[in-house]
C-alpha cells in the first residue's frame, strides 16, 4: 500500500494544484489549542473552504485551509490530531495536528473510492476509520488507516450496506457502527440520489477486529424511505440514530431512535409538532453524556431540539434558522448554523453540517 | 462579429460584483410570488418539455420503422434527423432530475451516461451480433440492461460501425433493434409526460406549496427545489458534459468520452441543456420572487446563460478536432469559466437574495 504522504499524484488529484501552491505549512499548524473546544468545517465568504477551531463561546480560534468542502470530523482520543473528511463525493481527508507540532497530512481516497464525509478513531488512537463509497460496486466500505504509519490505508471493511454515512465506534473499540442510508450515489452523477424508489437503509454493527457482522440488525418495517444518517453513543452504550425522510413532505415519520447491541430498534414517539419543526430531516445528532441529553438539529426546519435520553421526552425545541452542527456543551449543546452563528458568536463563515467536540464536556 | 468577440460577454459579466443584498443575505424571498412562478415552471416549461420529448420520440420511432421497411440513404437521413430532434428535446428537459424521471430507472433508461466502462458499446455490439428476436420489440428491450435501452444505444445503431448496412436490405436485425430501442424511449417518454399531466399529481403539488403538500411545505422549499434544478443542471453541463472530454488547455483530452460524439450532437445537446436551464429561469419568472432591488442578479444570470448558449453551438461538431483547435479551446475554456461563474451567481447571488444561506445545498441530504 502506498504511503499517502509520498503519493503525490493522488495528493494532487485530491487537493488540486492551486491549493498545493497556496499551502503554508507554518500557518496550517499554528493552531492555538488553549481555548479551542470545538472544530467545524466551514465555507468562507470568498468561497474557499477550511476547518476552524472554536471556543466554548463560538469564537474562532484558528483556521486551516482545505482544498474543497469538508463535512464531518473526527478527533483522536490519544493525540491532539483531528481529521476533516471531504463531503461526498470528495476524495481527500486532512489530518491536522491541533497541538501545532506536525505538518498536516492529506489522505487521498484510493482509486474507485470516495469519502462519504464521516469517520472516527479507535479509542487508542491507532486506527482511523472512514466511511467510503466503492461506487462501481455500489457498496459502502470502511477504510482502515494506520495512524502510526502516517495514515497509510491498510485495508477496508465491508459496511454491509450502501450509502454509508456516519460512522462511530463503541467505547471499548470492539464494535463499529455504520449508518447505511441505503441511497445509491455515483460520482458520475454528482450528488443525485439514484434509487429513492428502492432504498435499503440499515444500521450495521461490525466487529472492529475481524470485520464481521456480529448480528444482522433487523430492519424495522418503517425504514422504507427513512434512512438513518447520523449516530451518537450515550454513556450506557446505547446507539442513538437520526433519520432524513425521503418520502412525501406531509408525512410525519419518526426521526430519532435508539438501540443497544442485541436489542430491537426503538423509535422515539416524538410529538407531531416536533417532527414538523424538524422538517422530516435531522442533519446532526449529539449526546451530552454528563447531562443525559440528546440533541438534534435540522436546517430544513430551522430548529434545534433537546431530548431527555432516559425518558425520550422533548425538553426544549429552539427555533434556529439554518441550524447546522450540534455538540455537547457545559449547559447542554452548542449549535452552529449555515449563516455563521455558533453559540453567541456570529462569524463571517458558513458553518458546515457538523461540530466536533475536542475536549471537556460530553 | 469575430468568434472571440462572442465570448466576451461571459468575461464581462464575470467581473461584475455580487449585489450587496446577495452578500449580506438581508433580502428575503417574496413568498407571495412563488405559486405563480411554480405554476409557470410546470405549465410553460416542464409539461411542454416532456410533451415535446414524447412527440419527438414518437417521430423517431416512426422514422426508424420507415427506415427498416424501406431502407435508403434518404430514410437513414430522416431517422438520423429524428434522432437529433429527440436528443435536442431530451437535452432541454433532462435538466429536471427530480420527480418521475428518477423513478424506476427512467432517466438511465433514456440516457445511460456517463458510461466510463463503455458498457453500452459492448452490450449493443453483443446484442446486434446476437440477433435474438426478443431484442426487436420495445417490451423485450425494456427487460434488458439499461445501457442498451436508450439514446446512447440508438446512437450506436445509427452512427456506429456497421451503420451503413441500415441503407441495405429491408428489415435487417440492426434496424429492427434500433426501432425497438426508439419504441422503448417513446414508452418511457409517454410515462413521464403522463405523470406530469396527471390531475392531482406532481404538477398540481408543485403549484400549491403548503403544509399538506407532498412535495413542498412552503414557498421557500419550492423555490429552493427550482433553484436546485438549475444548479444541478449547470453542474452537470460543466462536470459531466464538458469536463468529460475537456478540462482545460494542456490537460489530457478524451473526445470519445463526449456525449453523442458519434452523431456529432455533443454541442447541440449542451446547447439544448443551456436552453432548458434558461427557459426554466426566464419563462417561470424566477426573478419575480426577488426583492426588486436585487433583480440585477436575474439579469446577470440571463446574460451569462445567453452568452453560454451562443458560444456552445459554435464549437466544431467534431469533438476530436475541437479539442485540438486553439480557437475552439478558447471557446471551451470560456464555457468552463462561464458555467463556474453561473454557479456562483445561482448559489450565492440568487440563493443569497432569497435568504438562503451561502451554499444552500448544504441541506441536500448529508
Amino acid at each position: 500500500m502506498a504511503n499517502p504522504l509520498i503519493d503525490r499524484r493522488r495528493f494532487v488529484q485530491a487537493a488540486g494544484i492551486a491549493f498545493l501552491a497556496g499551502l503554508s505549512p507554518r500557518a496550517l499548524h499554528a493552531l492555538e489549542r488553549a481555548d479551542a473546544v470545538f472544530a467545524s468545517a466551514f465555507r468562507a465568504k470568498d468561497g474557499s473552504y477550511g476547518v476552524a477551531t472554536v471556543t466554548e463561546r463560538g469564537e474562532i480560534v484558528s483556521r486551516s485551509p482545505l482544498p474543497a468542502r469538508a463535512h464531518g470530523m473526527a478527533a483522536c482520543p490519544a493525540t491532539a490530531k483531528a481529521v476533516a473528511f471531504a463531503r461526498r463525493p470528495g476524495t481527500f481527508a486532512m489530518v491536522l495536528d491541533l497541538a501545532g507540532g506536525a505538518d498536516p497530512v492529506v489522505i487521498a481516497a484510493p482509486d474507485g473510492r470516495h469519502y462519504f464525509g464521516h469517520g472516527c478513531f479507535s479509542p487508542d488512537g491507532r486506527w482511523l476509520y472512514a466511511s467510503e463509497n466503492d461506487f462501481d460496486a455500489n457498496r459502502g466500505v470502511i477504510g482502515l488507516y494506520d495512524a502510526r504509519e502516517n495514515f497509510a490505508r491498510i485495508g477496508e471493511y465491508e459496511a454491509f450496506g450502501i450509502g454509508t454515512h456516519d460512522l462511530s465506534v463503541s467505547d471499548d473499540g470492539a464494535m463499529l457502527i455504520a449508518a447505511n442510508g441505503g441511497i445509491e450515489t455515483h460520482p458520475d452523477f454528482g450528488r443525485t440520489k439514484l434509487n429513492l424508489d428502492r432504498m435499503e437503509p440499515s444500521l450495521a454493527l461490525i466487529d472492529a477486529r475481524d470485520a464481521a457482522l456480529p448480528a444482522p440488525q433487523p430492519a424495522p418495517e418503517r425504514w422504507g424511505r427513512l434512512p438513518p444518517r447520523h449516530i451518537a453513543l450515550d454513556a450506557a452504550g446505547q446507539i442513538w440514530f437520526a433519520c432524513q425522510y425521503e418520502g412525501p413532505r406531509n408525512d410525519r415519520p419518526p426521526l430519532v431512535g435508539r438501540f443497544s447491541k442485541g436489542e430491537p430498534l426503538a423509535f422515539l414517539d416524538l410529538p407531531e409538532e416536533t417532527v414538523r419543526t424538524l422538517g422530516n430531516y435531522v442533519g446532526a445528532i449529539a449526546v451530552n453524556r454528563r447531562l443525559g441529553l440528546v440533541g438534534v438539529t435540522s436546517p430544513v426546519g430551522g430548529a434545534a431540539v433537546t431530548i431527555d435520553a432516559a425518558s425520550g421526552r422533548v425538553i426544549e425545541s429552539r427555533n434556529r434558522p439554518d441550524a447546522a452542527g450540534i455538540a455537547a456543551a457545559p449547559e447542554g449543546f452548542a449549535v452552529s448554523s449555515y449563516d455563521g452563528r455558533m453559540q453567541e458568536t456570529q462569524s463571517d463563515v458558513a458553518w458546515d453540517q457538523h461540530i466536533l467536540r475536542l475536549s471537556g464536556h460530553g | 462579429m469575430t468568434r472571440l468577440c462572442r465570448l466576451l460577454p461571459v468575461l464581462v459579466v464575470a467581473l461584475m460584483p455580487l449585489s450587496a443584498a446577495a452578500q449580506d443575505g438581508a433580502s428575503k424571498l417574496q413568498e407571495a410570488a412563488v405559486p405563480a412562478v411554480m405554476t409557470k415552471a410546470v405549465d410553460e416549461v416542464i409539461r411542454p418539455g416532456y410533451r415535446r420529448f414524447h412527440e419527438t420520440a414518437t417521430g423517431l420511432t416512426g422514422a426508424m420503422k420507415a427506415l427498416c421497411a424501406t431502407p435508403s440513404a434518404d430514410a437513414l437521413a430522416k431517422a438520423r434527423a429524428g434522432f437529433a430532434s429527440a436528443v435536442a428535446a431530451w437535452s432541454e428537459i433532462e435538466i429536471v432530475r427530480v420527480g418521475p424521471a428518477l423513478e424506476e430507472n427512467r432517466f438511465e433508461r433514456i440516457l445511460f451516461f456517463p458510461d466510463r466502462k463503455g458498457l453500452a458499446l459492448k452490450q449493443v455490439q453483443a446484442t446486434i451480433a446476437g440477433k435474438d428476436e426478443k431484442d426487436t420489440t420495445p417490451e423485450g428491450i425494456a427487460g434488458k440492461s439499461v445501457a442498451v435501452q436508450g439514446l446512447s444505444a440508438l446512437e450506436y445503431v445509427l452512427y456506429g460501425s456497421g451503420a451503413e448496412t441500415l441503407e441495405g436490405a429491408a428489415d435487417g436485425f440492426r434496424c429492427r433493434f434500433g426501432a425497438a430501442v426508439a419504441g422503448n424511449v417513446d414508452a418511457v417518454a409517454a410515462t413521464l409526460s403522463a405523470d406530469w399531466e396527471k390531475k392531482g399529481g406532481i404538477a398540481d403539488q408543485w403549484k400549491t406549496p403548503g403544509p399538506d403538500n407532498e412535495q413542498f411545505r412552503n414557498g421557500r422549499e419550492a423555490i429552493q427545489a427550482l433553484l436546485g434544478i438549475l444548479v444541478h443542471g449547470v453542474e452537470t453541463v460543466r462536470d459531466q458534459r464538458l469536463e468529460a472530454f475537456y478540462k482545460g488547455k494542456d490537460k489530457p483530452v478524451r473526445p470519445k468520452s463526449a456525449i453523442y460524439w458519434r452523431a456529432g450532437l455533443t454541442f447541440p445537446s449542451i446547447t439544448a441543456n443551456l436552453k432548458g436551464i434558461k427557459a426554466l429561469f426566464v419563462a417561470s419568472g424566477m426573478e419575480q420572487v426577488l426583492d426588486p432591488a436585487d433583480r440585477a442578479i436575474a439579469a446577470d444570470i440571463v446574460a451569462l446563460l445567453s452568452s453560454l448558449g451562443e458560444t456552445a453551438p459554435t464549437v466544431d461538431a467534431d469533438v476530436a478536432k475541437a479539442v485540438a483547435d486553439p480557437k475552439d479551446q478558447e471557446k471551451l475554456d470560456a464555457l468552463l469559466r462561464g458555467t463556474r461563474e453561473l454557479l456562483v451567481r445561482l448559489n450565492d447571488g440568487y440563493g443569497g437574495a432569497i435568504g438562503l444561506a451561502a451554499g444552500f445545498s448544504f441541506a441536500d441530504g448529508d
